[in-house]
């Protein structure tokens, strides 16, 4: 979890990414921060992300985002 | 043309009859009615092409069930064995699943291509032949095209890649998927909706509420202002200058470019109106295709204000699909060596909205200003992102607030420009009309010809102006309410009663009073159902 706040520190400092839960909602991660840090993901975990998990439900928190890592690691 | 909706046969016999008969159904009955209705409005367009709606709902329905089948059979295969076989079990299945997938989106798009741009692919070689002096000359082909395939063939793929994705299970009952595809309502001109939107609600068939009756028909009469008063008038001016546009410069064309803009506006709006109305009569809220495009700070802004449902389908089906595909993914890791993060990211923007806006262009029709319109956004948006680090910079020095109205209102008018150029291309007569019409702006620009006369010359007449300007201002004024939250449809009916019937009978009587009918006036086509 510290890994994945610091990718989103680093992408950008000012948003209080363990606390917002309507990053998608509220347009806080436009469509190209989501790519953009999807492939940052990818890179650090070591895993595949494609289309399908590209949904407002598993991007809107930090937390929402760890627990798909997670999922993702085990398949 | 059929029963369009904006036609007294939709509005005053089929609506109301389906209404009726949908109320004094039983639930299951009322599925039927309104899969019936479906097939019988599409029947009034289309005639025996409604075996080609019935058709698709059969091969989404199949095609879902067939992944759904591998689905499982992978799953209890990859139980048999050990890790590292079970994932390699896995991939071989969605493999499988895959060319299910594919075979269904070639076959949908197969169709689609070979309907809308058979003709323009012929027509081009021609062009290129007789360019070349080469003896070669293709005949254009007779097609009939089924009304509504370019909405309903969107919906259709989103079905079968949500199945594939495993976002939604595969629907075991074939009825469910032909009304989710044949609603009538939407058959003609959208919203494209997704199968988590729409499908359950829709076979829930709940039963006809006054309060829902109430709230569809105050919608369907908006649209119908929204059309009549002011679409259908706009009309008039806009075939004057377009069709002889040789004939006009200046500040005449950009008269053209807004009087355009703002009669697809109220038209399409207005026709989402009067289908999200009926929608509500049966108990089903559709998705919104419009929420205050005018009020976009910038364009990628405006595309999700502006026919929302299809760059949202863009988005979920071609954009984040092109954004994890591998060719991205290498460009990504190479460029980041090489050429450093703007250039990486400028080139991922580059790769992954030229397919977007591709389909874009195409999807609304096989003509080159379609495809010039696509493009047209697609620099923009590049652009715009291309300088944004500058723009960034400024509002950082000079500690601007990029909410305030002093930054606000200048990128609105800034958008309203892109807006009304890239709707003047989209109207022209052929890409090269675009241009000339585009050159001719800065001709001549004679500013007094917005009160010489020439306006009354185009077939509208001072009365019909000042209608059409009052509709514009009551949309304007209620966009201006809806945008800054003191109104929406929900808190309408929420009024009192005295006020809000008040309002819903000067609506009625203004749609009644101004309406443009009668001699002098044809009913003008949807614009949208032609795509």
């Amino acid at each position: 979890m510290e890994t994945l706040l610091e990718i989103l520190n680093d992408i950008d400092d000012t948003v209080d990414w363990e606390n917002e839960t309507a990053l998608i909602d509220d347009r806080i991660l436009d469509s190209f921060g989501v790519i953009s840090l999807i492939s940052e993901l990818e890179d650090q975990f070591e895993v595949e992300i494609d289309a399908s998990e590209i949904v407002p439900e598993n991007f809107n928190s930090a937390d929402a985002m760890w627990k798909m890592i997670q999922r993702l690691q085990e398949n | 043309m059929g029963l369009a909706y904006h036609t007294e046969l939709y509005l005053f016999v089929f609506l109301p009859l389906v209404v009726l008969v949908y109320h004094f159904s039983s639930q299951k009955m009322r599925r039927a009615v309104l899969i019936l209705a479906g097939y019988l409005f599409f029947w009034s367009f289309s005639r025996w092409m409604v075996l080609y709606l019935i058709a698709v709902s059969g091969l989404i329905y199949g095609a879902g069930r067939w992944m759904e089948h591998l689905k499982e059979t992978g799953r209890a295969r990859a139980k048999e064995f050990h890790s590292k076989e079970r994932s390699a079990i896995k991939k071989q299945y969605k493999a499988k699943e895959k060319r299910v997938l594919m075979a269904g989106i070639i076959i949908l798009l197969g169709i689609l291509a070979y309907l809308k741009y058979c003709n323009f692919f012929i027509q081009n070689m021609n062009r290129i032949a007789m360019a070349a002096g080469k003896d070669f000359y293709l005949e254009p082909q007779k097609l009939l095209i089924p009304i509504g395939i370019s909405f309903y063939t969107l919906e259709a793929i989103g079905y079968m890649a949500d199945v594939y994705w495993g976002r939604i299970k595969a629907e075991h009952n074939w009825a469910k998927v032909a009304l989710f595809l044949g609603f009538f309502p939407q058959i003609m001109e959208g919203p494209i909706s997704s199968w988590k939107d729409t499908a359950d609600a829709l076979w829930e068939c709940r039963p006809v509420q006054s309060q829902n009756l109430v709230k569809g028909i105050v919608r369907i009469a908006w649209g119908m202002f929204k059309k009549i008063v002011v679409a259908d008038r706009l009309s008039v001016v806009v075939t004057a200058i377009f069709d002889s546009y040789t004939d006009y410069h200046g500040v005449m064309i950009i008269v053209a470019a807004i009087a355009y803009t703002l009669q697809l506006y109220m038209e399409f709006s207005g026709c989402m109106d009067i289908v999200i109305g009926s929608g509500n009569l049966f108990g089903v809220d559709l998705p919104e295709n419009f929420r205050q495009p005018f009020f976009s700070g910038n364009a990628s802004e405006f595309w999700r204000r502006w026919h929302i449902t299809l760059g949202a389908w863009l988005k979920a089906y071609v954009f984040y699909p092109v954004s994890v595909s591998g060719l991205v993914k290498k460009w990504n890791h190479f460029a980041r060596k090489h050429f450093g993060k703007y250039l990486t990211k400028m080139g991922i923007f580059a790769m992954t909205l030229f397919p977007v806006w591709m389909c874009n262009g195409l999807w609304h029709g096989a003509q080159w200003n379609y495809i010039l319109y696509g493009m047209y956004y697609f620099v923009i948006l590049l652009a715009g992102e291309a300088v944004s680090p500058v723009r960034e910079k400024v509002l950082d020095r000079f500690h601007l607030d990029c909410k305030a109205l002093y930054w606000r209102v200048p990128q609105i008018l800034k958008t309203w420009v892109i807006i009304f150029t890239g709707e003047m291309f989209f109207r022209a007569n052929g890409a090269a009309a675009g241009f000339h019409m585009f050159r001719s702006i800065f001709h001549g620009f004679e500013f007094y010809r917005l009160w010489d006369g020439t306006l009354l010359g185009l077939g509208l007449n001072a009365a019909d102006l000042m209608a059409a300007g009052f509709g514009i201002l009551v949309v304007a004024v209620a966009d201006i309410l809806k945008e800054r939250k003191l109104l929406n449809w929900d808190k309408l009916q929420e009024m009192k009663f005295p006020v809000r019937w008040m309002l819903y009978y000067a609506l009625i009587f203004a749609v009644i009073v101004l309406g443009a009918y009668g001699t002098g006036y044809q009913q003008v086509d949807l614009i949208y159902a032609g795509f």
